[in-house]
């Protein structure tokens, strides 16, 4: 093996190790796969048929019986409202309170930036039970519980460290000259960072979109704590309270599953690159 | 200049801080402040009972047993999706056929709910039709229907295995990242100097993968404090608080029971521990700097 690699062959020679391998992963995805394949299939099949230990065959017919249930059952919709009035603001105002707080502390650094720096991006680490309490008694004050209000301030605020840290370490790679040339040119930060800095972080803006977007839109703690009527419910709350419902109707439990999960699917299939480079950013940097 | 620099800090920084002191910061120290309270969650009157609640952490059978499943959690945390992780980067890394669509396969996982992934292993674990126990029938042909997720025995284990599947795409990912930053002159040498794929993943792979398993046990011990979601749909704690978390037992406590009082107590605890940890995660980061510049 070692004699056939020195010179770089321009047609690679049959490698049996390479099958062995191609076996291997293609085993472990198959046993990886299997739970989504559960739901897809239990998705298309009658309670009966699942009942009778037919849930991991494939069908020979498709039933749609499980999602017509579904989308005709009028709480669904709201729920996925009530997600997206929550994610949609989130995402875009934790964002932006990210590329703010990220230009300071790469551009404008001052005593004791770092040390501020670093309190705000240990709040990602904080299992949130920490100001579970507090902030439930905060909002209840205000009168807020059972509204769409106080999930959407904490996931801005929770998003504020992931955010930060990413947009810090990409405005970093923008070249300072640039910065100090528009400022001779009369701009001030405000300008630099709007006209200069941030059409060239789109980049970065759309790794957090992407992570904010499924992070928010998956969550069940913050809307479990903060909602009680079924109006408010978001949609991952929403399918746990319509289990009830649905006790034995595993195929209808099996497409609420699928359709709460199609947004960040459909988010994660298409913006795949980001949300990795996000993830392992986030990580590694952190 | 300068004073337009200052100007400029607190006018880009006023929004962002004040948004995460208000909701982060000031909550933290609210929630030391009611763990010496008997507050109930809704009566406006309590009174100080000074370190009563810590006490009655000690003598809290529940209690201590939310730490002995949170540390099964973590040491679990720190093997499974850690080692499942660094197999499937080093098996992805050999350049298989095939390579991006495996590795968006593995990956999937992580950007699905929490309500999701433990629906989807409700019914793997199901006792008359799940795959497990389907399985286990078609190998030994016996009429095998064990309540996984129902027996006190085996309700941890399962969620954590739930939990790991998740996980591990995303200990995969970091791992692979770590792996191309590898020089490919050291991999060349190893080849011109006739080292076995064994020795290579030994000598030159596992040793440079330092940083990156630092961040993976660190990321995996984090989340596992973090583990509710998944908890709470597949067992809620349950059978008989077999697999209560501190983050599960925290819940019950305040939202359950409302003994908000005592419930800050246990976040509080749930608190240090994480800064702990977080603390050796920080300095191993430094180290990994320095080692790697």
């Amino acid at each position: 093996m070692a004699e056939t690699t020195v010179s770089v062959p321009s047609v690679a020679p049959f490698n049996p190790w390479k099958v062995v391998l191609l076996i291997c992963v293609g085993c472990l995805a198959l046993l990886f796969l299997a739970p989504t394949v559960g739901v897809l299939l239990s998705s298309i099949k009658t309670t009966r048929e699942i009942a009778f230990g037919e849930l991991w065959t494939i069908p020979g017919t498709i039933y749609w019986g499980n999602f017509i249930e579904v989308l005709t059952n009028p709480s669904v919709p709201q729920y996925f409202l009530n997600t997206i009035f929550v994610t949609l603001p989130a995402t875009i105002l934790s964002i932006i309170l990210g590329v703010l707080a990220g230009y300071v502390f790469s551009k404008l650094p001052f005593a004791g930036s770092n040390l501020l720096f670093l309190v705000i991006i240990s709040g990602m680490f904080f299992p949130p039970q920490v100001i579970l309490i507090p902030l439930f008694q905060f909002f209840n004050s205000l009168g807020l519980i059972d509204t769409l209000w106080p999930i959407i301030c904490v996931h801005t605020a929770l998003g504020i460290p992931i955010c930060t840290l990413l947009m810090r370490n990409f405005f970093a790679t923008v070249p300072n000259a640039l910065r100090e040339a528009a400022i001779l040119e009369g701009a001030n930060e405000w300008q630099v960072l709007i006209r200069v800095a941030l059409p060239l972080s789109l980049p970065a803006i759309a790794v957090l979109a992407t992570l904010q977007f499924t992070w928010i839109w998956n969550d069940f703690l913050w809307p479990l704590i903060f909602t009680q009527s079924d109006e408010k419910r978001t949609i991952m709350v929403g399918i746990v309270n319509l289990k009830g419902q649905y006790s034995v109707a595993w195929g209808v439990q099996g497409a609420l599953s699928l359709i709460a999960s199609l947004p960040t699917l459909i988010v994660f299939l298409f913006f795949q690159r980001y949300f990795i480079k996000g993830m392992t950013m986030g990580a590694v940097k952190g | 200049m300068e004073r337009s620099a200052l100007y400029w800090r607190v006018v880009l920084l006023a929004a962002p801080v004040t948004v995460f002191a208000v909701l982060v910061i000031w909550p933290l120290f609210s929630s030391f402040f009611y763990s010496f309270t008997n507050w109930n969650g809704f009566n406006p009157e309590y009174d100080f009972v000074g370190l009563e609640n810590f006490a009655k952490i000690g003598s809290d059978r529940l209690f201590i047993g939310a730490i002995i499943n949170t540390t099964i959690w973590m040491v679990a945390a720190i093997l499974l999706p850690t080692l499942l992780g660094l197999a499937l980067a080093l098996l992805l890394d050999s350049k298989v056929p095939g390579g991006p669509i495996f590795k968006t396969l593995f990956y999937l996982p992580i950007c699905l709910s929490a309500v999701v992934v433990g629906q989807i292993w409700i019914w793997i674990y199901q006792a008359d039709w799940g795959l497990l126990n389907t399985v286990i029938r078609a190998v030994s042909g016996s009429s095998f229907n064990y309540a996984w997720l129902a027996k006190p025995d085996t309700s941890l284990g399962s969620v954590i295995v739930a939990w790991s599947w998740q996980q591990t795409g995303l200990s995969m990912v970091i791992f692979l990242a770590g792996l191309t930053s590898i020089p490919n002159d050291l991999l060349e040498v190893c080849e011109i100097e006739g080292a076995s794929t064994w020795q290579r993943i030994r000598i030159v792979l596992i040793p440079l993968l330092t940083p990156a398993t630092v961040v993976v046990v660190a990321l995996s011990v984090i989340n596992s404090l973090k583990g509710f979601d998944i908890l709470y749909i597949m067992t809620g704690g349950g059978p008989f608080h077999s697999s209560d978390t501190l983050a599960m037992h925290m819940y019950n406590e305040s939202f359950k029971k409302y003994l908000m009082g005592y419930g800050s107590a246990i976040s509080v605890v749930l608190f240090l521990i994480a800064l702990t940890i977080i603390r050796i995660y920080f300095r191993n980061l430094k180290k990994v700097d320095e080692i790697y510049g």
